[in-house]
């Protein structure tokens, strides 16, 4: 067990994302938060873009983050990081600062796939050093559960609905993971709430490394994915054992896979707890099971054969 | 559709409008309190064989309506203010290259991320230009849904007919409002060719759709011409729609959902024998300048009453030119000012409470 990750040693540390904020019940990305501000053993400032997040932490005059925390606009989490960073890097080299403090920007899969792309890559080819971290519900659930490019292929949205003829998303999800790794960066990684000590460890070691870092963590959304307030964790982890949501990392480069599921489960697994893909289980959409499956299958066999490929 | 009332809510009255006039290709991005629009339109658009494409930004979003407007298409998308200043390039682009498109800005508070209710703040950003350039958008700003469903309709007209990008001004309570509205039908009425569509130009001499002019004094003539074409809109396009306003000593002057709360207050203030009326402007460019300046005088007070910290209050001041008095209440932020509220500022405003002579005022 790496050092400082025993629950005895977290259960001594405070949660840096206070109880009282407005997140759903049930919702997977406060937890995530609370995963990876408990990881750091650096002081952190974050900054957030807009989102469920953003807006339900931050009522009013009141804060659920017991760290410095700035928001901008929807488009911009991580050019509003990058100045923060670049700043105290500056202020660092004039010896006016000798703090050690890590810099981590949040944002959801609108947010990050989307329309702050652009200052997400800029962030990450500038260098500067920084983890983001997409919590990934795949839509845009602020709003009311408009699609998104991190919408899985054949689910329900209310910008994609599905009825007689279009049955959901008729795209596939973006593999922004992959995008980010492509950036050349030292660091990109994916992770579940499900697998804690995994996601925390991975937290850990971005935070030891200078530079850009990115991670893309699955957040569960009851709410849009249609499913029991008390299964996040259930279902972030039946995305990781049926290889929805492989768990991997790649570190200057090299790929490699942080847990393979003893026996890979179909992915109906994971779709069939959720209303967004209900429709997907009529008989005439056999087809539809048939190629999310076969697009799953491909990807993780790619993932594991970029794996091996560095292994020897 | 048929001559009955229907009820539906404010975004997908304009939605439905938008389809009824013609619109075939709508593109959006999520934001409150807009959203109903682009998921109506998902629903609908392939109903009737049109185009909806949810954006990944509302930069996208607007820049496809410049093609799609560019290959000869009724186009439209919709915002909320945020969103709306991200769309100001684009806007700026189509009034340059003299694009027709239909633009919504369901308004929400600000300034920054603001609030998702209500509010009137950018005013300003909707009929001074709020992009680059020398440029003008024709604002209807609708105050019930009957309006909207009219409104949106003669949007697409006047924008084919101008070669102008227009924009529907609302706000978050007329887009999630329900009320009843008679759905009239459509009638497209007589409009020039469009012979400057970009459709292929096999067998015709190719055409160019631009806004970059750098030959020397191109550019000085190409916007000498837009601004001959706002001065027609100014002649031509002015809307409003005053109640007792000859018959009054304080003229309210009000626009969007604001002028139905004053209309409440005014009524009510002159069933009290006060001698009150309202104008309501319905273009917000062009403004109604001359009827207010008709309007002007020594024995009116007029006060503008907005849900922000005082914009249109400046056009107002410009059409009256010292003439008459001109005070101003606001509730900017995205509160909701009510008709009570409205009676007791407007009487201490105008401190017409003593000096008023009451009388049995003609109120229907």
């Amino acid at each position: 067990m790496p050092k400082g990750l025993t629950l005895r040693e977290l259960s001594k540390k405070e949660v840096l994302l206070s109880s009282g904020h407005r997140m759903c019940a049930g919702c997977g990305a406060p937890t995530v938060v609370k995963m990876v501000l408990l990881a750091s053993d650096y002081p952190i400032i974050a900054a957030n873009a807009t989102g469920c997040l953003e807006v339900s932490t931050c009522i009013s005059d009141y804060t659920a983050w017991k760290i410095p925390w700035i928001h901008n606009a929807f488009e911009n989490a991580a050019a509003t990081i990058s100045g923060v960073e670049t700043m105290y890097r500056s202020l660092k080299k004039q010896g006016k600062i000798d703090k050690e403090i890590k810099f981590i920007a949040f944002g959801g899969d609108g947010g990050t796939y989307d329309i702050g792309l652009q200052s997400l890559s800029g962030a990450m080819e500038r260098g500067h050093d920084m983890l983001y971290i997409c919590y990934d519900n795949g839509a845009y659930m602020n709003t009311g559960i408009q699609r998104s490019s991190a919408t899985p292929f054949g689910a329900d949205t209310t910008t994609r609905p599905a009825g007689s003829v279009v049955q959901g998303k008729t795209e596939q999800r973006k593999n922004l993971t992959k995008i980010m790794a492509a950036h050349n960066i030292p660091y990109a990684a994916q992770a579940s709430p499900s697998h804690w000590m995994d996601l925390m460890r991975k937290v850990r070691k971005a935070l030891e490394i200078n530079g850009p870092k990115f991670m893309n963590i699955i957040a569960p959304c009851n709410r849009g994915w249609r499913s029991r307030t008390d299964d996040a964790i259930l279902l972030s982890r039946l995305a990781v054992e049926t290889c929805y949501w492989p768990l991997y990392e790649i570190e200057n480069g090299i790929t490699k896979i942080t847990f393979k599921p003893k026996e890979k489960k179909p992915v109906v697994d994971f779709l069939k707890p959720q209303g967004r893909f209900k429709h997907l289980f009529k008989p005439d959409n056999e087809g539809i099971l048939n190629r999310l499956q076969a697009e799953i299958d491909r990807e993780w066999g790619r993932l594991q054969k970029e794996e091996t490929c560095y292994a020897s | 559709m048929n001559n009955n009332k229907i009820l539906m809510r404010g975004n997908e009255v304009i939605a439905e409008a938008a389809i009824q006039a013609g619109c075939r290709f709508y593109a959006g991005y999520p934001i409150t309190p807009q959203n109903e629009i682009p998921e109506y339109m998902s629903k609908r658009m392939p109903e009737v064989k049109g185009v909806f494409i949810q954006a990944e930004s509302e930069l996208a979003a607007i820049n496809m309506v410049y093609g799609a407007s560019a290959a000869g298409i009724r186009a439209m998308t919709s915002s909320s203010s945020p969103g709306i200043s991200l769309k100001q390039e684009a806007l700026s682009f189509l009034a340059g290259a003299e694009l027709p498109a239909v633009i919504v800005n369901m308004q929400r508070g600000g300034p920054g991320l603001g609030n998702i209710s209500g509010c009137q703040s950018d005013y300003f950003q909707a009929v001074k230009g709020g992009g680059h350039g020398d440029y003008k958008l024709l604002v209807y700003a609708p105050y019930s849904l009957q309006e909207l469903w009219d409104l949106t309709m003669l949007a697409f007209d006047k924008a084919d007919e101008y070669r102008n990008p227009v924009m529907i001004l609302g706000d978050g309570i007329i887009g999630q409002m329900m009320e009843p509205f008679y759905p009239t039908a459509y009638q497209k009425p007589a409009l020039p060719a469009k012979d400057w569509v970009l459709d292929g130009c096999k067998n015709r001499e190719p055409r160019v759709i631009k806004s970059l002019y750098m030959g020397d004094g191109e550019l000085e003539m190409r916007n000498n011409l837009l601004q001959k074409k706002y001065r027609i809109m100014k002649n031509n396009d002015v809307r409003f729609e005053s109640y007792y306003a000859e018959d009054s000593e304080v003229l309210v002057v009000a626009f969007g959902i604001v002028a139905r709360i004053a209309l409440s207050s005014v009524m009510k203030l002159r069933r009290e024998g006060y001698k009150m009326g309202l104008f309501r402007p319905v273009t917000l460019f062009p403004f109604p300048e001359k009827e207010l300046s008709l309007l002007s005088g020594k024995n009116r007070q007029f006060i503008t009453i907005e849900m922000n910290a005082g914009q249109m209050v400046e056009d107002v001041r410009l059409s009256v030119n010292g003439r008459s008095e001109v005070l101003f209440y606001g509730r900017p932020g995205g509160a909701v000012i009510t008709p009570e509220e409205l009676q007791e500022k407007i009487l201490e405003l105008c401190n017409c409470r003593n000096h008023f002579i009451k009388t049995e005022l003609n109120v229907t």
